[in-house]
């Protein structure tokens, strides 16, 4: 059975857009870097910021990598999930994370109020070592501010791995 | 502004190691509004064969930026970071984040050090967790 129908050939390109509905808060920044245990200044102390040239405590790079925040309807699923979703689910499969590439082109700040723009860029299928199939789904989040300036952009894989073999 | 030293290549930047807790997985959840039952329900788990919560993998990226940042301070920006899953860890795993210069070189005013890195859990299980990854970080 082919894991990459025609049907889903066809989303490749699909992009959702998704504004927050507030501002990022600085509240938001030092409950991440508290929680992944940075004690950056940068992150918390606005003299530090300013010291190293920015105009506020600037967010911890990876924040708005991995966020929810953003979304105004925080709706979860069956998992507990709340997050962007393509509602790609291939019968008989299970999902493993590939990896992840992010490009920052400036700093975010609290006051910001992003737009976060997700773009379905590839959809493949493969053949794994252990002879399972594979449908490979690359997407690309851009994160701008208010002005539409990015932030970042986020490039993820997340696999879907049939779980008996190829025939 | 005068540059931080920077190590010439082939230099190893101080390991960053870490515990990651159910606790700090609890608090990264909620701090990323990321409540997948998979970080933390023994039912969930249970069902899926699972051993124990499993660490969100973006997690290991906020630890190589910290470990970078720390190391080149607050004067740095750091450009790009790319990272592949090889392994889950698990709830109460120590992680070993390694980050090795790769290269130097001046860009107009800027000097950019590209860096590769992995992060490893030791212990009885020992395995790769992230690898490969790397990050450009601009020195201003």
């Amino acid at each position: 059975m082919a894991l990459l129908t025609d049907e889903l050939r066809a989303r490749i390109g699909e992009t959702r857009a998704y504004t927050a509905p507030e501002p990022l808060s600085a509240a938001s920044m030092r409950y991440y870097a508290l929680a992944v245990g940075d004690a950056n200044p940068l992150y918390i102390d606005r003299g530090a910021a300013r010291a190293a040239g920015w105009r506020d405590v600037i967010a911890p790079p990876t924040l708005l990598c991995d966020s929810n925040q953003y979304l105004a309807d925080a709706e979860r699923d069956e998992d507990g999930f709340a997050g962007h979703s393509w509602d790609i689910a291939p019968p008989d499969c299970r999902l493993v994370r590939g990896g992840n590439t992010y490009v920052f082109h400036k700093p975010a700040h609290p006051d910001d109020v992003v737009t976060v723009v997700w773009r379905l860029v590839d959809l493949a299928e493969r053949v794994n070592g252990a002879g399972h199939a594979m449908l490979i789904v690359t997407s690309e989040a851009t994160v701008a501010d208010a002005d539409g300036d990015p932030i970042l952009t986020n490039t993820e894989t997340v696999i879907h791995i049939a779980l008996g073999k190829a025939s | 502004m005068t540059h931080p030293t920077i190590p010439p290549v082939g230099s190893e930047l101080p390991v960053l190691r870490r515990t990651i807790t159910l606790t700090d997985m609890i608090a990264y959840a909620g701090s990323t509004w990321d409540w997948h039952r998979l970080h933390y329900d023994p039912d969930y788990l249970a069902r899926r064969g699972l051993p124990a919560p499993v660490v969100d993998g973006q997690f290991f990226g906020a630890l190589l930026v910290a470990q970078a940042q720390d190391f080149f301070g607050g004067q740095a920006f750091v450009r790009s970071l790319h990272f592949r899953f090889a392994n889950l860890v698990f709830a109460g795993d120590t992680v070993e984040c390694t980050m090795r210069v790769t290269a130097v070189e001046t860009r107009g005013s800027l000097v950019v050090a590209t860096l590769a890195a992995s992060v490893g859990v030791g212990g009885d299980h020992a395995r790769v967790a992230v690898a490969p990854a790397g990050l450009q970080v601009e020195l201003r």
